[in-house]
């Protein structure tokens, strides 16, 4: 019976196929406020399901001189790993499947497997593009991912555990983006740079460099790639609405969190242009580091102070 | 058993077919053209025509693309540059020639660098006719080619009378 329950939370709720489509409608979701914010219509609501179906009926190219194994591979773990990181986070407003002690670590590594995954696949892709969109990929993975670390952090040391589902019980009760403003806008903008959305678009940017690390790709892989980094969107956006915008809670309510913040981050990709790579790490250990450690501190002190 | 076999595949072609519909990915290739139509398709995808709303996009890499849109005639140094990029590109992809130029060779006909219009390269599927065309013309044109692939009918290729050579 048991496995029978756990079969079916993998297979269809709440990770596998309702994570895919909700990632789905999250990414439309996106390019709908982008749009309108640029004053255009947008795409219809149906379209990421469209262009991921159109490309797995795609044909697959393989580059000669690739290792196949890395290259058949690469796009199943990355997604993987995307789902994996599901099954510890709030998603939808439900509670976690899966938690154990320590699963907030877990959960962010899992997260950045896709990251490490572009970067790979980009490395192993054989042509120039690729090769630069790899390397700007994981110089920026450098850079977002200590500060964003960071930045969820302090709710778990507020919460006094290091599990998300006892962080978001917590979080319920403490709304910590009023108590902790500076790590909320950290976490934040890490997770604009995890999705690599506008600003933090370098790694992808299709002016310079064709298409970034995924430039030989084409048809399956560029799909599960694609379906992984929109799983990712819902995955990050649910653990900074569970951590900072109070808790799980209602899912209705926990759903408009997640819209409100997806709001916030299409008006900034609208807003902003790209910055160079060199400029995403100055700024991330600048000030994003800087500013998380200090809440970090102020934390302690004042947890010291209160008991 | 082969009577459902037969209508799974249907399904499936029905399912594909929709998809490729509605998710065309551009990608776009000046073969010499004198870069009005480049202008004009720079246009078409700005936010005034929003083509997105179609779900086209242009992408920068031809292994992502699906529709091939070429602007010019096809001059002898990139005819090698405009093959290899058809070839990048993953089946089933589609041609799209705009402008006079991509059509017969326009004002270019008969030039010494010249190989001719891009149907005398790559197997054409939809035509716009225009010096340079509009961008209500472009989308127009690629709609059309969308209906057709809808339909399973492919555009009905188009015969020229073969080129003078001076
Ligand atoms: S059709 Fe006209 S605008 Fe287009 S490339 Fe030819 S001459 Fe230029």
């Amino acid at each position: 019976m048991n496995t029978i329950v756990s079969l079916l939370s993998i297979m269809f709720f709440p990770v596998g196929i309702s994570l895919i489509l909700s990632g789905m409608l999250y990414e439309w979701a996106d390019r709908k406020l982008v749009a309108r914010f640029q004053n255009r219509i947008g795409p219809r609501w149906f379209q990421p399901l469209a262009d991921t179906i159109k490309l797995l009926s795609k044909e697959e190219i393989k580059p000669h001189s690739v290792n196949n194994l890395l290259f058949y591979g690469l796009p199943i773990v990355a997604l993987s790993g995307a789902l994996t990181a599901a099954l510890y986070t709030p998603i939808l407003g439900f509670a976690p499947t899966y938690s154990f002690q320590g699963d907030l670590i877990v959960a962010l590594y899992l997260l950045s497997l896709l990251t490490m995954c572009t970067g790979l696949a980009g490395w192993n892709g054989a042509s120039r593009f690729s090769l630069i969109g790899a390397t700007r990929s994981l110089t920026q993975l450098f850079a977002y991912e200590a500060p964003f670390l960071l930045a969820l952090l302090g709710p778990a040391m507020a919460a006094g555990t290091w599990t998300i589902k006892d962080i978001s019980v917590y979080a319920e009760n403490h709304w910590m983006f009023i108590a902790q403003p500076v790590g909320f806008v950290v976490a934040l903008i890490g997770l604009m740079g995890k999705l690599e959305l506008p600003p933090f678009d370098a790694p992808e940017a299709e002016t310079e460099i064709v298409a970034g690390a995924l430039t030989e790709y084409s048809g399956r892989g560029l799909a599960l790639f694609h379906i992984g980094k929109s799983v990712e969107l819902v995955v990050a956006i649910s653990l900074v609405t569970a951590f900072y915008l109070g808790g799980v809670g209602n899912p209705l309510i926990f759903l408009l969190k997640t819209l409100i913040i997806l709001l916030f981050m299409a008006m900034l990709q609208s807003m902003l242009t790209r910055l160079r790579i060199d400029q995403t790490v100055g700024m991330w250990w600048r000030f994003g580091a800087l500013l998380a450690l200090l809440q970090i501190l102020v934390i302690i002190l004042l947890k010291g102070w209160l008991a | 058993m082969n009577v459902s076999q037969n209508y799974v595949s249907q399904l499936m072609g029905r399912i594909t077919t929709w998809a490729r519909v509605n998710s065309p990915w551009a990608i776009h290739f000046n073969s010499g053209s004198c870069n009005g139509c480049d202008i004009e398709i720079l246009a078409t995808l700005t936010p005034r025509y929003d083509i997105e709303r179609f779900g086209i996009k242009l992408r920068g890499s031809p292994r992502h693309a699906d529709v091939l849109i070429c602007t010019g005639p096809v001059t002898r140094q990139a005819r090698e540059r405009l093959l290899r990029t058809y070839e990048q590109m993953p089946d089933p992809k589609f041609v799209v020639a705009v402008g006079s130029c991509g059509i017969s060779g326009g004002v270019f006909q008969g030039c010494y660098n010249i190989v001719g219009h891009i149907n005398e390269v790559l197997p054409v599927d939809a035509f716009i006719p225009g010096c340079p065309p509009r961008p209500e013309a472009i989308i127009d044109g690629i709609v059309k080619l969308l209906t057709h692939l809808q339909n399973g009918t492919r555009p009905e290729p188009i015969q020229f009378a073969p080129q003078e050579t001076a």
